[in-house]
């Protein structure tokens, strides 16, 4: 039995890939807009943020927006996409079954 | 697809306010509240000076004696001219009413660095200033060493801010609290990290450093040429607004006057 591949395209217009940013990103957001706004949900986008924020220290070792929120959208995305990609490849799965 | 996921953003924002709200550390009561209570009608005795007076750095002293006898604090507030921080909390401490002892707050201790909003003055970094074996290096130095030797006390506090993580971000030094060997500095991490660091932002607790004290700055001197118990706590911008981090240094500065017997905080000990 071969594994199915989902096209990418599809993988990228998932629910799953956008739910999964935008909770990624959007409680860490909220967060790092107003401090009051940190909340056990931002945990995760805060730690993908802080490894970014290494990431980008190594590259350019000085204090600028880019080079912290950079590496925080690409990885969350990336993060994302790994995660819908998984999604849709179960449904291609179940509906094989099926 | 887009409605879909705007709605999806729409629940975690919410989800995420609320949530916050519900697991956040509260910040009733605790040594700040005891400090800023307003019944002022007791004996606490106000006044304020100017030191390095007719000269370029010229920047006032504030002194609160408590109605009882007690330890003398000194606490410092922009050393470093940028730390808003600790310039800010400085300034508030000035209306604090300790329990017992004296409180003396120097807010804009490098008052032109403070002035132009940079680390240094004219005379540089002015805590790198108090090499051991040595005179205070400028003459902003001496004056603020003056003032030292003038109150000699108990207990030194200089409030600092990094923009880094202690351990994450190598060219920051992060949140963390120097002291010096005979402090109280784990009791006031482990307050810190109790108090006001959330648990969802676990990169942000406090460590604490018994520091080696033969260096030039500031809290190393006043404990090796004065036997004052130091401290240097520096809270990080990483992340946090100006609000959050105020209430870092504000919750740590309380601490340690509470921890040295100046402000006595009901239910405790
Ligand atoms: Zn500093």
């Amino acid at each position: 039995m071969t594994i199915p591949r989902p096209p990418i395209r599809r993988v990228l217009a998932s629910p799953v890939t956008l739910a999964t940013y935008a909770f990624l990103v959007v409680p860490f957001a909220l967060g790092w807009l107003r401090s009051s706004w940190m909340s056990p949900l931002a945990l995760p986008g805060y730690l993908i943020f802080v490894i970014g924020t290494v990431i980008g220290n190594a590259i350019a070792p000085r204090y600028e927006f880019w080079v912290y929120w950079a590496p925080f959208l690409a990885g969350s995305f990336g993060l994302a996409t790994v995660v819908g990609y998984g999604y849709e490849a179960w449904q291609d799965e179940r509906s094989n079954e099926g | 697809m887009k409605r879909r996921s705007a709605l999806a953003a729409g629940c975690v924002t919410v989800g995420s306010i609320a949530t916050g709200a519900l697991t956040r550390p509260s910040s009733g009561g605790g040594p700040v509240a005891t400090a800023r209570r307003a019944d002022d009608s007791s004996d606490t005795d106000r006044r304020s000076e100017p030191i390095l007076e007719e000269t370029v750095h010229e920047t006032t002293l504030y002194e609160i004696d408590a109605p009882e006898s007690g330890p003398t604090a000194m606490v410092f507030g922009g050393i470093h001219g940028d730390e808003q921080n600790g310039i800010e909390v400085a300034q508030e401490m000035t209306d604090w009413q300790p329990d017992a002892g004296t409180l003396v707050v120097i807010p804009e201790t490098d008052r032109i660095a403070v002035e132009n909003g940079e680390r240094e003055g004219i005379d540089g970094d002015l805590n790198r200033h108090f090499p051991p074996g040595g005179e205070p290096q400028s003459e902003l130095a001496r004056g603020v060493w003056n003032a030292l030797e003038t109150y000699d006390p108990d207990v030194v506090l200089d409030l600092h801010r990094s923009l880094g993580i202690y351990g994450v971000h190598h060219q920051y030094v992060g949140q963390i609290v120097f002291h010096s060997p005979d402090a109280r500095g784990s009791a006031l991490a482990d307050a810190l990290n109790d108090e006001v660091i959330p648990w969802y932002m676990p990169l942000h607790r406090f460590r604490s450093s018994t520091s080696d004290i033969n260096g030039p700055l500031l809290f190393q001197a006043a404990n090796r040429e004065l036997g004052a118990t130091s401290y240097l706590l520096e809270s990080t911008s990483f992340v946090l607004d100006e609000d959050a981090m105020n209430r870092h240094t504000r919750f740590g500065a309380a601490k340690v006057l509470e921890l040295h017997g100046l402000l006595e905080t009901e239910g405790d000990e």
